[in-house]
């Protein structure tokens, strides 16, 4: 299953087995910023193949009234399915990284432009460090699982920057070799 | 006027025979209420670039100024007149953590019921006034950073100067240490700080990298919005 989308969906129905409306409120209220929603009914159509890949399936008893509000929950295979959803990720993050520096690489035929560049990536890593959130201990609520994930959120992308501006330093020190080689040699 | 611009400032060291250039025409600018923070890995010359701005040390070439004074020429009468270099050693153990940020205001010719208001005051300011009968041995690693700013902040410095704030400090403490920075800025306080680690940038209206001597960064952010940080009956009083 390729959708983010779908299994983003899948992770909330874990978190709590609910209904289809409920679903796309707390979608946009968890993923706010990261993935979006066409339509309510992109939810009803995520649901329906979450379902047709047995990842989840009606609680009995709640298709019921002149209202029915059919509520989900995930199957074994979905929890499985997720979990490895997730620790996915790491190869997902290394393919988008993967990709940054073969396209950066491009230039190393013209250093001076790649240093150009990893300047303007540094300075975008700087600025981004800078708008992390601050979450001060005391302030925090135990218990307040939003403003966990909030905090979770801010420290991997402070540590993921941290590792990109080292990144920066190391490239800039080797493209900075290669420069000066091609102009010892023209 | 800037509260503290460096002006194409170059600072060099001798290591034997060879001559080391730590800094290289590094120009900043900080205002009051900007919290301007500098990421440099071990050894890029974040250290040397905060002596400079505390006068602690001279640059090479180029100009240090303090309010457009320049520092060269005030030598190290510029530190007791508004610039608070924050040192994180408090020295004996033994010691209370009261007396630790009373001591310099008593040898500046300030009244002991002074030299105690203030202190207490500035322990407050640093949100760590439960720790003033504590000896410094029973301070954890956080509660250290507070107390050496709170020994700044009775000063009334109107530049901060920190170097590496969160380093030693507890992953789940750290955050308060940059809350508090960004509330002294959020004061009116020019602060800069240095960073070891790019997780101590978080907060800062300015960002910037030091790296084979030069300083990079983006343009500057715009400031935080001010916001009071001392309680209006403190105001009041005058203290």
């Amino acid at each position: 299953m390729q959708s983010q989308v779908n299994w983003a969906l899948l992770g909330l129905v874990i978190e709590r087995p609910s209904y289809a409306y409920e679903l796309a409120r707390r979608f946009e209220r968890t993923y706010e910023g990261v993935l979006t929603l066409s339509s309510v009914s992109h939810v009803y159509t995520a649901l329906a193949a979450l379902r047709e890949r047995t990842l989840i399936e009606e609680l009995p008893g709640t298709r019921v009234g002149r209202q029915p509000k059919p509520h989900y929950k995930a199957t074994a295979k979905g929890h499985a399915g997720y979990a490895e959803w997730l620790v996915g990720q790491v190869d997902e993050d290394l393919r988008r990284q993967r990709l940054f520096v073969l396209a950066l690489s491009t230039f190393t035929r013209d250093p001076h432009a790649a240093l150009g560049m990893l300047a303007r990536y540094e300075q975008a890593c700087l600025t981004e460090a800078g708008r992390s959130p601050i979450a001060p201990r005391e302030e925090v609520c135990v218990g307040d699982t939003r403003a966990l994930a909030g905090r979770l959120l801010a420290e991997e992308s402070r540590l993921a920057i941290g590792a990109k501006l080292a990144w920066v330093e190391y490239a800039r020190q080797e493209l900075s070799v290669l420069a000066d080689s091609r102009t010892v040699a023209s | 006027m800037s509260v503290l611009e460096l002006q194409r400032v170059t600072k060099r060291y001798r290591e034997g025979q060879l001559e080391r250039v730590v800094l290289r025409e590094v120009s900043l600018r900080i205002d009051g209420g900007e919290l301007a923070v500098v990421w440099g890995l071990r050894g890029c010359g974040r250290s040397t670039l905060l002596r400079l701005a505390a006068g602690i040390e001279a640059p090479d070439e180029g100009d240090v100024l303090f309010e457009g004074r320049n520092l060269a020429r005030h030598g190290e009468g510029a530190l007791g007149a508004g610039i608070g270099y924050c040192q994180k050693s408090l020295g004996s153990g033994s010691q209370i953590v009261l007396d630790v940020v009373m001591v310099a205001l008593l040898a500046a010719g300030v009244s002991p019921a002074q030299a105690r208001s203030r202190g207490r005051e500035a322990l407050e300011r640093a949100r760590v006034s439960s720790c003033a009968t504590l000896r410094v041995s029973a301070l954890g690693a956080a509660e250290r950073v507070r107390v050496a700013l709170a020994r700044v902040l009775a000063h009334e410095p109107r530049l901060l100067v920190v170097d590496d704030p969160v380093q030693g400090v507890d992953l789940l403490d750290r955050d308060g240490i940059l809350a508090l920075l960004r509330s002294f800025a959020d004061g009116g306080l020019a602060v800069l700080a240095s960073a070891g680690e790019a997780t101590g940038l978080a907060g800062a209206d300015r960002t910037l990298a030091l790296s084979a001597g030069e300083l990079r960064g983006p343009s500057p952010a715009q400031l935080a919005p001010v916001v009071e940080l001392r309680p209006a009956s403190v105001r009041q009083a005058g203290v």
